[in-house]
């Protein structure tokens, strides 16, 4: 049986409220999605309230996992960037790394979010096919996803017009989607 | 929706739904368009399939024990295993987990002990057992009926449940003391006098309960935190 199956198997079980099988669920994939958490707030006690209400969002709605739809770990996923966004919609006082420190942190010629990318092993299309884009559309892409930046956000941040920045992200999204589908085994 | 017949706009609100651009009163209009087109969730969802390889490039990262106990709380998993942690199984955890942590605690308790305000005579220190790291510092005087609670480490406090600090007695049940409080500095009154509450217990314990406290008086959540209690006179 593979992960995603193993995942599935674990996900019907919780509909069926399965505890042990829920607890299962929680070791085989908190450190991940902790770790999307994390990434998208910067913030340990953010990170871990977001986390606790997806879970009991996952017991609560694991009945309504369609695995014809979506991967578990992508459904997972999901409803923890979800989450994440709304997040970081409240209004609050606090902005994480509101100077784009980690912008400076890398040099400005590679996309933001570095680490993550170069860290895409198992997922050779989707290095090969951000390789392809354009240098602001892939660190508009990138900051968009790991940061959780809107496109306000990522204007300020790349200090673009707007327009340029919503174009960027528009085509870069068409041209990665054109690049994964050639990239797939037919 | 009203862009039904507009395949490269929903393929695009769909993209930008999946990389998250699409914000605030257009995501949720979004989210409700979703439930009522399954096409247009079908396509959301191949956006968050295809872009899921950004995600699995992010490193992972260990959540603390204590989140685990929060959401087994939430979801009522905690009640389900109380028969573990109520009355003798309770004394007998809390008493093996301060063994295991007693070490370290002992050690921070020698340092806290010289600077306490005078008229301290019972001190505890608790602990979280896996890190051994202290985080919750309880005082009184003898004849005072009330504890003296001080939070050592802020990030203990739960959202949607509460902490309740139990009298371990070397026999018997555990008793309530109150609620851990928010306040980083706080006063919990007891009924009696401290020598009456704490005379015969060797051991506070912190459990995770149900917001407000324990609806049973007994413990029903896991334990948390424990630590011993000194009489210093």
């Amino acid at each position: 049986m593979n992960d995603a199956e193993r995942l599935s198997g674990l996900l019907s079980a919780c509909a069926r409220r399965d505890r042990s099988a829920f607890s299962e669920l929680y070791r085989a994939t908190s450190a991940r999605l902790y770790g999307v958490a994390l990434r998208l707030l910067r913030r340990e006690d953010w990170a871990e309230e977001v986390l606790q209400d997806c879970y009991v969002s996952i017991w609560t709605h694991a009945a309504e996992y369609r695995g014809a739809l979506a991967a578990p770990m992508t459904w997972m996923t999901s409803i923890v960037r979800n989450r994440c966004l709304d997040w970081l919609r409240r209004p609050r006082l606090e902005v994480p790394d509101e100077e784009g420190e980690l912008l400076e942190q890398t040099p400005s010629d590679r996309p933001g979010p570095a680490a993550e990318l170069e860290r895409v092993r198992g997922a050779q299309a989707m290095r090969r096919c951000m390789d392809t884009l354009e240098g602001g559309q892939r660190q508009a892409i990138a900051l968009a996803y790991y940061d959780g930046l809107s496109h306000s956000e990522l204007a300020r941040r790349l200090r673009e017009p707007l327009g340029t920045v919503k174009s960027w992200v528009r085509r870069g999204l068409l041209r990665l989607k054109d690049c994964l589908e050639l990239q797939r085994p037919a | 929706m009203n862009c039904k017949d507009q395949p490269e706009l929903r393929e695009r609100l769909a993209a930008e739904y999946a990389l998250g651009t699409l914000r605030g009163a257009a995501r949720e209009r979004f989210r409700r368009w979703m439930r009522d087109d399954p096409a247009l969730a079908r396509s959301a969802a191949q956006w968050e399939e295809r872009l899921m390889p950004l995600a699995e490039a992010i490193a992972p990262a260990t959540p603390p024990p204590s989140l685990w106990h929060r959401i087994e709380a939430r979801t009522g998993g905690a009640a389900a295993s109380k028969k573990d942690v109520l009355g003798k199984g309770f004394v007998w955890r809390a008493l093996g987990l301060v063994a295991g942590g007693a070490a370290a605690a002992l050690l921070v308790m020698a340092m806290v002990l010289p600077l306490q305000r005078p008229g301290v005579e019972y001190v505890a220190l608790l602990s979280d057992p896996k890190t051994q790291k202290p985080v919750l510092l309880v005082t009184a005087g003898r004849r005072e009926s009330r504890l003296h609670v001080k939070t050592l480490d802020p990030s203990i406090r739960v959202a949607d449940a509460s902490l309740e600090l139990w009298a371990v007695p070397s026999t018997g049940s555990p008793k309530s003391l109150g609620l851990v409080p928010s306040a980083d500095r706080a006063v919990i009154g007891l009924s009696a006098a401290a020598d009456q509450a704490l005379g015969n217990v060797p051991v506070l314990a912190v459990s995770l309960e149900p917001r407000g406290g324990s609806p049973t008086g007994a413990p029903t959540g896991p334990v948390l935190y424990t630590g011993p209690c000194i009489k210093d006179w």
